[in-house]
């Protein structure tokens, strides 16, 4: 993404060059420090040729690769000697970050979540097994697999986007509702979304606002892209009930507020998939497809962790516009669940 | 003194090519422009009178109709097709092609062949495309988009998107590398300003981490199709759609004989006629009402099922037929 108005030539020349000079500098120091230094030197790789300033867009995921590489940077100090993690105190900011992590992650959060199986219901009605005592196991992590990649690809950018562009809030919910094919998962997502919404006006905006306020005087504006995305979401909040236009659906909305919440983006994207994985799974116990304990042991997976990971990696870069389905059948599913004998969820 | 050409400026750029249908007073509907450039091919029969003449002036006297082909019946790895159509108020124009757009395929995956379509429609235009399916061969990669903007969110469309899995007589079953189409609808105002009315974007590729083939997460469904309809002139076909699919029979309900049989109606004959099909061809489907639009979406085991089902729904109706003539359903015969 970065490299976009950049020469291809030009940037595999500089980086072999970055690369081989680092690497004579390199040879001077002791075989200690060569963990840091190797992820110093991807760092110095993408960093953009001295004349090139990137564009005003691409400065937010410029900032948040930094700091993605900075925690690197500082996870592999800490491997280097064990010791002085183990002593490493919490900083206030750190604890902040978790807290506010774990109120996102909390299932007792209202969202609504609970009610909707994202297509599994369906999806197991159009799967029926034979003979009708079969598990339908097999089946259901077929189902998961998919609904992850699903999500990944149709939603995943919005989040992102919704973190890095709190301004564009309005235009990001207005093309994401264009690009929600069928009237289950509009429903579904504007009901999260909302619910969202009202958590945030009910119950985190009191201490948020005063935190911000707090940052602002202490730290003379330093933290102007916080307030700002604060603003966003209010006047988002306060246009929602007046203009008809606007449906506050759940994806771009969980980016902003975790913005404000001052939660690390990549958290953020691995909270939205691995939430929903807690959902479709949850769902699952209550469809007599697992039992509870298997349940957990599926969340705990792995696999499970391995491809959330890959998820995120994949997605870190994609733009809303290049936002699709990847599974084109899950939307016959989730549009069909309208047409369901008996269900026992909403979507 | 400057001398100026009398002859329009060439534009020989390969794969381009642009449609443009006006109005010449005061009411016959002509193609101002057709220019297309290898391996893009347009051709232009003869326009028809719709065989339903309305008393309403707004409807045009001419339908026009355009076929799409492309040298060698397909895409070669590496083509790139870009056309511009453009309907002045008061045309129609349905869009055809002659047999499926195959794909053919690439021996470097990077190469990905490109077809882009732009069409502008103005507030009472109205285009009818329903064209054969795509239908990627193994090891190609392909990406299409089909972009409509439309005047003051006025204008009539009706679209559909399909592909298919390949030569399922060679055994290809999306054997591909890549596969990208996506449909945007645009609305502009006067001031030029442009807002995403509808997305629907499908991608086929190697990401997803779904650790299987790409057929695995196709749940042996062989074809995939999106129909768009939007717009004053296919009202009626866009509420027989939504109809048909609040009629569909719900899934795990079972007959416990409590209802009276009664004499089927001629149009619930049909019907069950229809939806009898439906379970032959193991084609599913589901209609949604958002934002404007009816947006159907479609599945089958092969590719007869759902070109008969098409076919069958939009006859069932009719009100194609009628306004833009048997031709309008060519791809679906």
């Amino acid at each position: 993404m970065i490299w976009e108005h950049c020469p291809k030539a030009a940037y595999a020349e500089y980086a072999v060059r970055a690369v081989k000079k680092h690497e004579k500098a390199n040879a001077a120091l002791s075989k200690l420090y060569l963990l840091p230094s190797l992820i110093l030197q991807s760092a110095i790789v993408r960093l953009p040729p001295p004349l090139m300033t990137p564009p005003a867009n691409d400065q937010q995921s410029l900032k948040d690769e930094i700091a993605d590489l900075e925690r690197r940077l500082e996870d592999a100090k800490a491997r280097l000697s064990p010791n002085s993690a183990i002593e490493q105190v919490s900083t206030p900011t750190t604890d902040a970050a978790l807290h506010a992590l774990l109120l996102l992650s909390d299932s007792a959060l209202p969202l609504g979540s609970f009610a909707f199986s994202s297509g599994l219901e369906s999806y197991l009605a159009h799967h029926r097994p034979s003979p009708p005592s079969a598990s339908q196991l097999p089946s259901f992590y077929t189902f998961l697999r998919l609904s992850l990649s699903t999500l990944a690809s149709t939603a995943l950018p919005y989040v992102l986007a919704g973190y890095r562009r709190p301004e564009d809030v309005e235009t990001l919910d207005n093309d994401f509702d264009a690009s929600t094919p069928c009237t289950v998962a509009r429903r579904a997502s504007i009901a999260q979304g909302r619910a969202l919404l009202a958590v945030w006006d009910r119950s985190f905006k009191t201490q948020y606002s005063k935190t911000s306020a707090a940052n602002g005087a202490s730290n003379g504006g330093v933290h102007g892209g916080h307030s700002n995305a604060m603003e966003s979401l209010s006047t988002f909040s306060a246009a929602l009930r007046t203009s008809s236009d606007i449906n506050a659906h759940y994806a771009p909305l969980w980016g902003l507020v975790s913005r404000v919440l001052a939660v690390p983006l990549r958290e953020v994207a691995y909270l939205f998939l691995f939430s929903h994985a807690r959902t479709v799974i949850s769902a699952a116990v209550r469809a007599s497809v697992m039992g509870p304990y298997q349940a957990q042991s599926v969340l705990a997976d792995a696999e499970l962790q391995d491809r959330i990971r890959g998820l995120v990696e994949e997605g870190w870069n994609r733009a809303v516009e290049d936002a699709g389905q990847s599974v084109p059948v899950m939307d016959l599913w989730v549009g069909r669940h309208e047409k369901l004998y008996s269900r026992i969820f909403n979507s | 003194m400057s001398f100026t050409s009398p002859f329009a400026p060439s534009t020989a750029k390969a794969g381009c090519g642009t449609i443009e249908l006006a109005v010449l007073p005061p009411d016959s509907p002509v193609l101002r422009n057709v220019t297309y450039q290898y391996p893009l091919k347009l051709v232009a029969p003869d326009p028809l009178p719709p065989p339903e003449q309305h008393a309403d002036p707004d409807t045009p006297r001419l339908i026009h109709a355009v076929f799409l082909l492309t040298y060698g019946g397909g895409i070669v790895a590496g083509d790139s097709i870009d056309l511009g159509v453009k309907l002045e108020g008061g045309t129609s124009l349905v869009l055809l092609t002659q047999g499926s757009t195959k794909i053919f395929k690439t021996l470097d995956p990077t190469v990905v062949s490109r077809q882009r379509m732009t069409v502008h429609l103005a507030a009472t235009a109205a285009l009818v495309y329903l064209p054969d399916p795509v239908q990627p061969f193994a090891h190609t990669a392909f990406a299409q988009s089909q972009i409509y903007h439309l005047e003051n969110e006025g204008g009539s469309l009706c679209a559909c998107d399909w592909v298919t899995s390949g030569r399922s007589a060679r055994g290809e079953n999306w054997d591909i590398h890549e596969y990208k189409s996506r449909n945007e609808v645009w609305a502009t105002d006067v001031t030029g300003k442009k807002r995403l009315l509808l997305r629907d974007n499908l991608i086929l590729d190697k990401h997803g981490r779904t650790g299987t083939q790409l057929a695995e997460r196709m749940d042996s469904y062989s074809v995939f199709g999106t129909l768009i309809i939007r717009g004053a002139v296919f009202s009626t076909l866009s509420q027989h759609f939504l109809h048909e699919f609040e009629a569909l029979p719900r899934i795990g309900g079972r007959n416990w004989g409590d209802t009276a049989e009664h004499e089927l109606t001629p149009m619930e004959q049909k019907r069950a006629l229809r939806q009898h099909r439906e379970k032959e061809d193991g084609l599913i489907w589901s209609a949604a009402n958002v934002r404007g639009f009816v947006l159907v979406k479609f599945a089958s085991r092969d590719v007869e099922g759902s070109r008969n089902w098409l076919r069958d729904m939009i006859k069932e109706e009719g009100s194609i037929l009628r306004s833009f003539g048997e031709r309008a359903i060519l791809c679906l015969k």
